[in-house]
């Protein structure tokens, strides 16, 4: 009797109304949420700037008949990983602030997954955001620097294919990133007892 | 199928582990309440109210004994069961009005309609039409901030109402509001108990909502000390099989 009384009416968060949530939260948090935009971006500006002179230094030597390879992965290694313990505490702090939010959620029908969901969006939009900023700082600078040591001639020989990939792969990258940072504490936002989270004062 | 009493206790307890100690908070409490009444919780503070609250609603789990909502054993439901319940059948009133500080007073009444799969128009109207009952039909588009104590409340009232649920738990709804407002409130929720027949359930120490209870109910050290009901001598207390 029990459940056939409950598959009358279900419940769910759809992805637009989400979306919309993680929107106004950002906006309602701009300050901090530029912050961790920004920790994301500095992170990512750092890689895409030692790739991106990669490109153009590779393209340069190419058509000068010589080929250098990189060994700075271990550099871009260690920035992201700093960009990302850095996310996982502005994140955790954000869930600290949102405990009673997410307990009055839960009593008004919230499942585990939309709080979760609702993280999830937020970290994909620092994600993206920091990416695309961290990309434009980063091979801005990288281009910059590469044409005050080699010339404007670098500026022309810079490969619009390869630059693209890299913007690709960048931006997968922060968008990975960000949401790994947010895995622990989304988990355990939505993870909150409703009691428990309506009790706790900041 | 409709029994008497919507909400059922039997031999609730729930007990808290500080430091070395035992704290019975709430200890073997049975209490029915009735279909349509508006009950009241009593007690001073520290007297297991809030705990006996947080049991009834679904959001805390007993140390021991039963909770039946309609007959269903809350304890029973797995987590899918008891966000439906939250979401359909039971409305929550807070001290603390606990509105989500970033939507609108009627995004927040919105908000449980999203949860039930209400279409936008759907929502956007109903919410309308309940702020405009609360006699918050000025001040949709506000968020908390840009609103009273009083009108706060009463979004969380008409957030409350948002599904139609046939019960309302109220947490101390008039404990952070001045005489006046909190007599407005108190209106409010009566005049909901007996226009659309919900049933009401506040934990209170506010002596006006004691005054328009149906049934008091009242704690002292996590036990039920004694049980009234106002002029209904046919509706006596029933024993539980």
């Amino acid at each position: 009797m029990r459940k056939s009384r409950r598959l009358d009416a279900k419940i769910e968060l759809p992805l637009s109304e989400a979306f919309r949530i993680s929107l106004e939260q950002i906006r309602k948090r701009f300050a901090r949420s530029m912050i961790v935009v920004l920790s994301v971006a500095l992170g990512i500006a750092f890689m895409s700037y030692l790739q991106m002179t990669n490109v153009i230094l590779s393209a340069y030597m190419k058509q000068e008949g010589v080929v250098i390879e990189a060994y700075q992965s271990w550099l871009v290694i260690v920035s992201l990983f700093v960009c990302g313990v850095g996310l996982v505490n502005s994140m955790l702090i954000a869930t600290y602030e949102r405990y009673r939010e997410i307990g009055t959620m839960k009593c008004l029908g919230a499942l585990d997954q939309h709080i979760l969901k609702l993280y999830l969006i937020e970290a994909f939009l620092f994600g993206l955001s920091g990416g695309v900023l961290g990309f434009i700082l980063g091979s801005s600078i990288a281009t910059l620097s590469s044409i005050l040591q080699l010339g404007l001639n670098a500026l022309w020989r810079i490969p619009l294919l390869e630059t693209l990939q890299l913007l690709g792969l960048t931006l997968v990258l922060s968008v990975i990133l960000s949401v790994i940072a947010t895995a622990y504490p989304a988990l355990k936002a939505a993870k909150l007892n409703p009691v428990e989270a309506l009790r706790y004062d900041i | 199928m409709t029994s008497e009493n919507i909400i059922e206790t039997q031999d609730l307890s729930r007990h808290y582990q500080i430091g070395g100690n035992m704290v019975k908070a709430l200890d073997s409490v049975d209490v029915q309440i009735k279909r349509g009444e508006y009950s009241s919780l009593v007690g001073p503070s520290g007297s297991g109210k809030t705990t006996l609250f947080n049991l009834i609603g679904g959001l805390d789990r007993p140390t021991k004994g039963k909770v039946y909502i309609d007959d269903v054993d809350i304890a029973k439901l797995d987590a899918y069961e008891l966000a439906w319940l939250r979401c359909h059948k039971v409305g929550y009133i807070f001290q603390t009005f606990n509105l989500i500080p970033v939507l609108t007073a009627s995004e927040n009444v919105a908000l449980p309609m999203i949860f039930a799969g209400k279409s936008r128009k759907e929502r956007t109207e109903k919410a309308a039409n309940l702020l405009k009952t609360v006699g918050l039909g000025e001040r949709m588009n506000h968020r908390p901030v840009e609103l009273s104590a009083g009108q706060q409340q009463r979004v969380a009232i008409a957030r409350a109402l948002a599904n139609d649920p046939t019960i309302i738990l109220a947490d101390e709804p008039t404990g952070n509001l001045d005489l006046n407002t909190g007599l407005e409130i108190i209106e409010i929720l009566r005049k909901l108990n007996t226009e659309s027949g919900v049933t009401i359930i506040a934990a209170t120490h506010d002596l006006k909502i004691i005054n328009v209870s149906d049934s008091l109910f009242w704690l002292r050290d996590g036990k039920i000390e004694r049980t009234e009901r106002k002029n209904n001598s046919n509706r006596e207390m029933q024993t539980t099989s």
